[in-house]
Formats: structure tokens, C-alpha cells, sequence
């Protein structure tokens, strides 16, 4: 059963465009995030810091509107107490120490000296970097940067964290703390919208996926649904067989079927079809009725990676 | 009835701006903080330091290692303070103060662009009106410690080369206090004239050089300038206040000086206004870095 | 064992001469600037006065134009060391100006970049990087110092026939004098700042205020210890004076500055700003 959120409770664009002069940001983004893990996904440079940055008003929509949970991000002293951002960049004050710039802007929260001391410890240690705190940031590894980032902007306990690519560069280990780190804050009832586009590591964590390229949102959506929302489109699926050259003349007759491709060991074949039930109905006809072995018949999009690849890279350069 | 709720709503009103002045206020504090630690401790407030010393260090000079200096003053103490007011004007004013506060104030939010840091200020639950009064008074408070120290410095030399105990005589019944007070006044309210145009200047241009330089000419050629010109300026609201007229040589325009209770005034309000369309300015402001 | 079959081969076609090569850098540098409308305008603005400089000579031989303007132009505005130190002096502030803009970004771009390596891994060495770098501005500079300048004095030569450019051909070594002091100057300082300073602007104060401060600098001292030596701390002073000196325009005992003293300035600030180049121009990164 769907839930009904309401209004406060999401994060809701509004035919919004960004252009940074004849250069397009994000174009005509009709989008409601619900609460929950939301990966924004996307190739470089497809629209998701963008989109990011319109919701926490670093920058402004040339046009549409944007509300976060009810507030506008032109208000910043209502939004910032329920919002966190841990942006892409990797930059700090100058001279400051873990502990100083986690600690100095919350005081410029307005939170007292003590309780301030105290907010800074706990997300400090949280992300695991109480014996690094009194360092210079400036010395301090990537993963360590990161990771003191994501402590000042969870340090206030917001509702809604936005990470940008929050995984981007980081070791294994690291990028898997932080993963840990996510899940744990997801758990305790924060809403998450991270942008990547580590695919494999977004769709294990997400609720939802927003796909966008060329600051267009292609799809939305569970994994599933995102599926559904481009049924339109052409399923790709792969035949293992022992004759893949007479399976793909015969499968290449059907009026739905709009490519096959012959598989590089040519032990099978990669067919797109764009009527998926009546796909496998023909096959399992040609099972019984051909000469042909058929040893499996896998969709290979039903994960993200291959939606995302479906998606982003035919125009993206990727291969599909 | 009516005025019962106009009551309620106003008492409610009046709870919701001292909420709100409160937490201002708090985060002016806090701003604050990291500001002066920057401005006093970071490697940029060196040249601060060195631009501040330079008048201190050519009158210790003069007071203490050249006793021909120390005692041309003590003998002929007018003339000294003649040519003191013409350093003050020249050195302390249009150098030091003018060239200090376009590096402090433009700093404040260039440098943080520079640095790829302001973000961090507009994610927090902060009006930006309120970082806008903020930085300015940590600009201010940094400006008016280094530059009041330069002039009072330098005071103390010239004073400490006319030897005891006439600088005692002429410090108390001399008029001196009122000397020092007016060099002092005049040098806050440089740093507060000039600090806003350079803060704005700061927020409005990525390469503020160029505005810089025309404000610098402007002020530079304006014992050239018709009256009415001359007065479209700070310098010739600072001079005013002078307790010695300064000799603006042979191609300088005579205006009467303008009085205290309107130049004073004046100043503050253009402050005002230009912090006014400072904050304007900063509430359409985007983070784009890549831009710089 | 894996034995790979390789295909490249290194390059044996024509490589440009090796006196040369520093040459690269003003050309794609230019290649940007040119797409500048306020550098566009400023460069464009930079041949007013040569423009109207030529007009004023041609007036001052033109029989037929003195007569209808009905004034004596020739003794209104002489042809001598002060009309070319006037037109020097325009120039080169104007010079002074663009290298306030231009020089800045010179190689903090590089720098901050990580970009010098790259150039410095080729056979391409510190000197000629400098070399290049100083060729943007000294070439951009040229072309409207002392190329103009040279070219009125030409003009003025070709139309006062006679001697007149044997009887004053100091006033084309000044030109040239002045105009390559200053551009070297300029220069180096403004790769010095670029340097070290990474933020623009920073470098561009820096170059503005090594010009400017040194001037009230030296007038307190004066005022207070009656001795010139202020002075000698200031650049633009030394310039200023030197320019008058070459020009022949000071009376006997007016000036600030000796002809060596000037020439002494400029050298210090430029050996200042060379070491200030050595210590920052490496190909490899100091961690600090």
C-alpha cells in the first residue's frame, strides 16, 4: 500500500530550470522525494549537484520553485535547522582542526558553548575520527576529510542529510565505513538523498532512484518501478543456446523484437524486444518446437546498473 | 476586543524578535570568533601587521635613533605637528588605512570564495543578513585595533620627541587629548567608510581590483575636484575633522570644511545604505566556485 | 611470461627551433586574451594617444592646417624630450594597468594547476618558461610603448628633415630606454606575485601597492627626516625619475633620485623578483 506523505514531509520541485547562462543546469525538474534512502544518479556533469545546490539555495532556479519539507531554501534560518549538506567540496577554513570546524559552526547554529562541545564530540566520534579531531584538517587523508565533513553537517541532528557523491574517491574500506555510516543514520530515521554514480553501491542502500543525464530526469522510482516507467523502451535479454545464429533469425521475425546482437563466444545472443511478455511466450515455443538448445533466457537490466547503462549510456558513450 | 489582540499579537511579536535577537546575536558572536581568529592569526593578517608598523616604525625612528629629528620637534613644535597631520593625511589615511581595509574587508567574503569556504557559512541556519553584520563587524574590530594602534603609535613618538615634560603640558592642557581623540575618531571612521565600499566591492566583483583602483583615484585626485564633487567622497569628510588643516599644495580646491554634526552623520548613513545593498546583494548570492 | 608487441615509436618529424620554443606560451596566452571585450577595449584604448600624438605632429609641420586654426602650434606644442616623455609616461601607465590585469594570472593558473611540471618535463627549461611568460607582456606591451613611440620619432624625423634626428637621437634611446626598464620591471614583478600569490587579486594589490605605498612612504621620511632615501625604496619613483633623466627634462638639482640611483632601484626590485621566481618555479611539488 502507497503512503501518503504530506507536504512537510517532502521535498518537492516544481518545474524548476537552472541555466548558468546559454549553459543548462537542470531543465523543467518535476520531482517529489519522499522520506527514505534517494540516490540521484547520473553520469558527471548530468545535473545532480545542481539539483542539489537548488535545494539548499547555494544556487538559485532561474525558474519553477523548490520547497523542503514546507520551507523554501531562500530561508535558510528555518531550513538549516532541519537540513544537512555535505557538499562536493573539498575545501575548509583555513588553519581550523576537525574539532574547531565542526564545533565553530555550531556555534554559528546559535547553540550554547557546552551543548555545542557536546553535539561536536558525538559526530565526531561517529564517524570515527575522535583521535584525529585535534589535527589540522589540512593534514588530514581524503577519507578523513570526508568523513569530518559529513560530522559537521550531521552534527545539528538533522532531518534530511543530502550528500553529495559522498563515496566519490574514497578506498574501499573507507567508502564501506561510510556506506555503514548511512545506513546506521537511515535507521535512526534520517532521510538520505546521496548522488553517485557508483551504481552498484547506491542500489543496495536506496529506497529510490532518480535517474538524470544532460540535467533531464530520465526516471524515478523503486529499481522496479523505474523499469516500469520505461517499459516504453526496449527489455534487452540474453539467450545462452547452442545455435545462436538460427535463434536470432528466427526471434529476429517477430514484430517486437527490434535487435538481436550476437554474444562475443557466440554461445548466445542479446535480444531487445519492446513486448516482453509476448518475448518469452516465443521462446517458450521455440524451446519446444525448434532445434535449438536453449540453455537460459536472462533479462540483463534488471538491476540498476543496467537500467543506468540503458539510460545514460547510449548517450553517455557507454555500451549497451 | 481589538485592542486586546493587538496586544496579544504584539506581546507574541515581541517574543518571537527577542527570540530571533538572541540567536542573532549568538551567532554574531559566534561568527565573530572565527572571523577575528582569521583576521588577527591567519598568514593574510601578516602584511596587516607590517602595512600597520610602517608609520609607527618611521616616527620610533625619528624619536628614538635620530636625535636631530627629536629635537627639531621640540623646537619647533607647530611646524612638527604641521608636517605630522600631512603624514597622518598622507601615510596613515590614504595608505594605511585606505590599502589596509580593502585587504580586510574585501577578504571577508572574497577570500572565502577564494578559499572555497563560504558555502559552509550559507548552510547553517543563518540569515544572510546577519553574516553580512557579522563579518563587518569582525572587519571592523580588526581594522579599528591595527589602525588605531598605528595611529596612536605614532602619536606616541612625535609626543615622546618633544620631550618631558612639555608632551605631558601639551597632552593635558595643550589641547593634546582633543588632537589624539580627533586622529583616533577620524581613523575609525575611515576604517568604517571604507570598509563598507570595500566589503561591497568584494561581494559584488570577482576581480575587485579595478573598482578598487577608481575608488583609490577618486579619493587620490580629489583636492582636485569642484566642490560639489569633493564632497562625493570620504576623504573630504575625514579631512574635515582634522584638528590641523592639511596643505593640499597650490592646485587644490578651497571647500570649508563640513561640520561635525552633518559629516559625521553623512558617513554612518552611506555606511548604512551600502551594507543595505550589501545584504541584498548577498541574499541572490550563488556558490559557484568554479566560476573563480 | 607476457611479451607484448610494441607499435609506437617515438616522434622524428620537424621540431621547432629550440631558440624559439618560448615563444608557445605568448601565443595560446594571447589566443585568450583576445577573447576579452574589456581587454579588448583597454588594448584599443592604448592607441588613442599615439593617434592622437601623430595628429599633433603632422599639425606642427602643416603649414596650410597652423594657418586655419589660426594659432601657432609649433610654439604652443614643441616637438622635444617632454612631448615623447608625455606620450611615454601615458603609455606606460596604461601599460602599468594591463599588466595589473594580465600579470596576476601569469602562473598562479599554472601553479595551482600542477601545471608547471608538465611544461618542465619537455625540453623546455625554467628560463624559457620565464622567458615565454615574460614574452606575453613584454610583446603585448612593445606594441604600444615604445613601437609607437619609436615610430613617432621616426615621423617626426621624416617631417623636421634636416638633422634633426642626428641632433636628437637621444630622444629614441630613451624611448627604447624607458619603455624596456619598465616593461622588464613590470614584468618580473608581476610574475613574482603571480607566484606567490595565488589569489588574483591578492597579486594584482600587490603589484598596485608596490607601486603606490612606497610614495607617501618616502614623503614621511622626507617630511620628517629631510633625506631622499625614502624615495629609494620606490619603484615607480625610480621609473618616474629615470624617465625624466633620459628625456632631459629635469633642470639642474630637482631631482629625487640620481640617474644611478633610479637604475639602482630597478635592478634591486628586479633581482628581488627573480629570486622570489627561483623559489617558486620547481617541477615538483613542495608538501608542506
Amino acid at each position: 500500500m502507497r503512503v501518503e506523505y504530506r507536504p512537510e514531509e517532502l521535498i518537492v520541485f516544481e518545474d524548476v530550470s537552472k541555466f548558468y547562462g546559454e549553459i543548462l543546469g537542470v531543465n523543467r525538474i518535476n520531482l517529489t522525494i519522499e522520506p527514505g534512502i534517494t540516490s540521484l544518479v547520473g553520469p558527471n556533469g548530468s545535473g545532480k549537484t545542481t539539483l542539489m545546490n537548488l535545494m539548499t539555495g547555494l544556487i538559485q532556479p532561474t525558474r519553477g520553485e523548490i520547497r523542503l519539507l514546507g520551507i523554501a531554501p531562500t530561508d535558510p534560518e528555518q531550513l538549516f535547522r532541519r537540513v544537512g549538506y555535505c557538499g562536493q567540496f573539498d575545501s575548509f577554513p583555513r588553519g581550523v582542526t576537525g574539532y574547531q570546524f565542526v564545533n565553530s559552526f555550531l556555534r554559528v547554529h546559535g547553540y550554547e558553548k557546552r551543548q555545542a562541545e557536546e553535539k561536536a564530540w558525538q559526530a565526531i566520534e561517529r564517524v570515527d575520527l575522535v583521535e584525529a579531531a585535534s589535527r589540522k584538517v589540512a593534514g588530514y587523508s581524503k577519507g578523513m576529510r570526508q568523513r569530518i565533513r559529513l560530522a559537521q553537517s550531521i552534527a545539528h541532528e538533522p532531518q534530511v542529510m543530502i550528500l553529495d557523491e559522498p563515496l566519490n574517491g574514497l578506498d574501499p574500506m573507507a567508502r564501506a565505513e561510510t556506506i555503514r555510516i548511512f545506513r546506521e543514520l537511515a535507521r535512526e530515521g534520517m532521510h538520505l538523498i546521496i548522488s553517485s554514480h557508483i551504481l552498484h553501491e547506491v542500489d543496495t542502500m536506496s529506497d529510490r532512484v532518480v535517474l538524470i543525464n544532460n540535467g533531464y530526469i530520465l526516471a524515478e522510482g523503486g529499481v522496479t518501478g523505474v523499469r516500469e516507467e520505461i517499459e516504453d523502451h526496449p527489455m534487452q535479454v540474453m539467450i545462452r543456446c547452442n545455435l545462436p545464429r538460427e535463434l536470432a533469425a528466427r526471434v529476429f521475425a517477430a514484430p517486437h523484437v527490434v535487435e538481436a546482437q550476437l554474444h562475443p563466444d557466440r554461445q548466445g545472443l542479446f535480444v531487445k524486444t519492446t513486448d516482453p511478455d509476448e518475448f518469452f511466450l516465443m521462446m517458450n515455443r521455440l524451446a519446444i518446437e525448434s532445434s535449438v538448445v536453449i540453455e537460459s533466457v536472462t533479462p540483463v537490466d534488471d538491476d540498476l546498473a543496467a537500467v543506468y547503462h540503458y539510460l545514460i549510456g547510449s548517450s553517455g558513450g557507454g555500451e549497451v | 476586543m481589538i485592542f486586546a489582540k493587538i496586544k496579544t499579537s504584539l506581546i507574541g511579536l515581541t517574543s518571537v524578535d527577542r527570540a530571533s535577537l538572541s540567536l542573532w546575536r549568538c551567532q554574531i558572536l559566534a561568527i565573530l570568533r572565527i572571523e577575528l581568529s582569521k583576521n588577527f592569526w591567519g598568514r593574510r593578517a601578516m602584511l596587516l601587521y607590517l602595512l600597520a608598523l610602517v608609520p609607527v616604525v618611521i616616527l620610533f625612528l625619528l624619536a628614538i635613533v635620530d636625535p636631530d629629528g627629536a629635537s627639531d620637534i621640540s623646537r619647533d613644535w607647530n611646524s612638527s605637528q604641521q608636517a605630522f597631520v600631512n603624514i597622518f593625511d598622507a601615510l596613515i589615511l590614504r595608505s594605511v588605512v585606505f590599502f589596509g581595509s580593502t585587504w580586510i574587508f574585501m577578504n571577508l567574503f572574497r577570500g572565502e570564495v577564494v578559499d572555497r569556504s563560504l558555502h559552509y557559512y550559507f548552510l547553517a541556519p543563518l540569515r544572510r543578513e546577519v553574516l553580512v553584520a557579522a563579518k563587518y563587524i569582525a572587519g571592523m574590530v580588526a581594522a579599528a585595533v591595527l589602525f588605531s594602534f598605528s595611529t596612536l603609535g605614532s602619536i606616541f613618538f612625535l609626543y615622546y620627541a618633544r620631550g618631558y615634560p612639555a608632551n605631558i603640558d601639551f597632552l593635558l592642557d595643550g589641547g593634546g587629548w582633543q588632537q589624539i581623540l580627533a586622529y583616533e575618531a577620524i581613523t575609525l571612521l575611515a576604517c568604517l567608510g571604507y570598509g563598507a565600499i570595500f566589503m561591497f566591492i568584494g561581494l559584488f566583483f570577482r576581480n575587485p581590483i579595478i573598482p578598487g583602483l577608481v575608488v583609490y583615484g577618486w579619493e587620490w585626485i580629489n583636492f582636485l575636484l569642484p566642490p560639489l564633487l569633493k564632497k562625493i567622497s570620504i576623504i573630504h569628510y575625514l579631512e574635515s575633522h582634522l584638528p590641523i588643516p592639511v596643505d593640499e599644495g597650490p592646485f587644490a580646491t578651497i571647500v570649508a570644511p563640513t561640520a561635525v554634526w552633518i559629516s559625521v552623520p553623512s558617513l554612518l548613513i552611506f555606511t548604512g545604505l551600502v551594507l543595505t545593498l550589501t545584504a541584498i546583494r548577498i541574499r541572490r548570492m550563488e556558490i559557484r566556485y568554479g566560476m573563480e | 611470461m607476457a611479451v607484448y608487441e610494441h607499435h609506437y615509436k617515438p616522434y622524428t618529424g620537424p621540431l621547432s627551433k629550440a631558440w624559439s620554443r618560448f615563444l608557445v606560451i605568448p601565443r595560446y596566452a594571447y589566443e585568450d586574451l583576445f577573447q576579452l571585450r574589456f581587454f579588448i577595449a583597454l588594448y584599443a584604448l592604448s592607441f588613442v594617444a599615439p593617434l592622437i600624438f601623430t595628429i599633433l605632429i603632422y599639425l606642427h609641420h602643416n603649414v596650410t592646417a597652423l594657418a586655419v586654426f589660426q594659432m601657432d602650434v609649433a610654439s604652443l606644442i614643441p616637438v622635444n624630450g617632454t612631448f615623447f616623455e608625455i606620450f611615454i609616461s601615458l603609455q606606460l601607465a596604461l601599460a602599468f594597468l594591463m599588466t595589473v590585469i594580465i600579470g596576476p594570472v601569469l602562473i598562479s593558473r599554472d601553479l595551482a594547476n600542477n601545471g608547471l611540471p608538465l611544461y618542465l618535463c619537455r625540453p623546455f627549461t625554467r628560463t624559457e618558461y620565464i622567458l615565454g611568460k615574460m614574452a606575453v607582456l613584454g610583446l603585448l606591451l612593445s606594441s604600444f610603448t615604445w613601437v609607437p613611440g619609436l615610430l613617432l620619432f621616426l615621423f617626426q624625423g621624416y617631417l623636421a628633415g634636416g638633422g634633426w634626428m642626428i641632433d636628437n637621437w637621444w630622444i629614441g634611446g630613451a624611448i627604447l630606454a624607458v619603455c624596456w626598464t619598465q616593461i622588464i620591471l613590470l614584468s618580473m614583478l608581476a610574475m613574482a606575485f603571480s607566484a606567490w600569490l595565488k589569489w588574483r587579486t591578492a597579486a594584482s594589490a600587490a603589484l598596485f601597492a608596490i607601486f603606490i605605498i612606497p610614495t607617501p612612504i618616502g614623503l614621511a621620511i622626507e617630511e620628517i627626516f629631510r633625506t631622499r632615501l625614502g624615495h629609494l625604496f620606490n619603484p615607480g619613483m625610480a621609473i618616474a625619475q629615470l624617465t625624466r633623466h633620459l628625456f632631459r627634462t629635469f633642470g639642474s638639482t630637482e631631482y629625487i633620485l640620481s640617474f644611478g640611483e633610479s637604475w639602482l632601484v630597478c635592478l634591486g626590485y628586479a633581482l628581488v623578483a627573480l629570486w622570489m621566481l627561483s623559489r617558486k618555479l620547481r617541477a615538483y611539488e613542495v608538501i608542506s
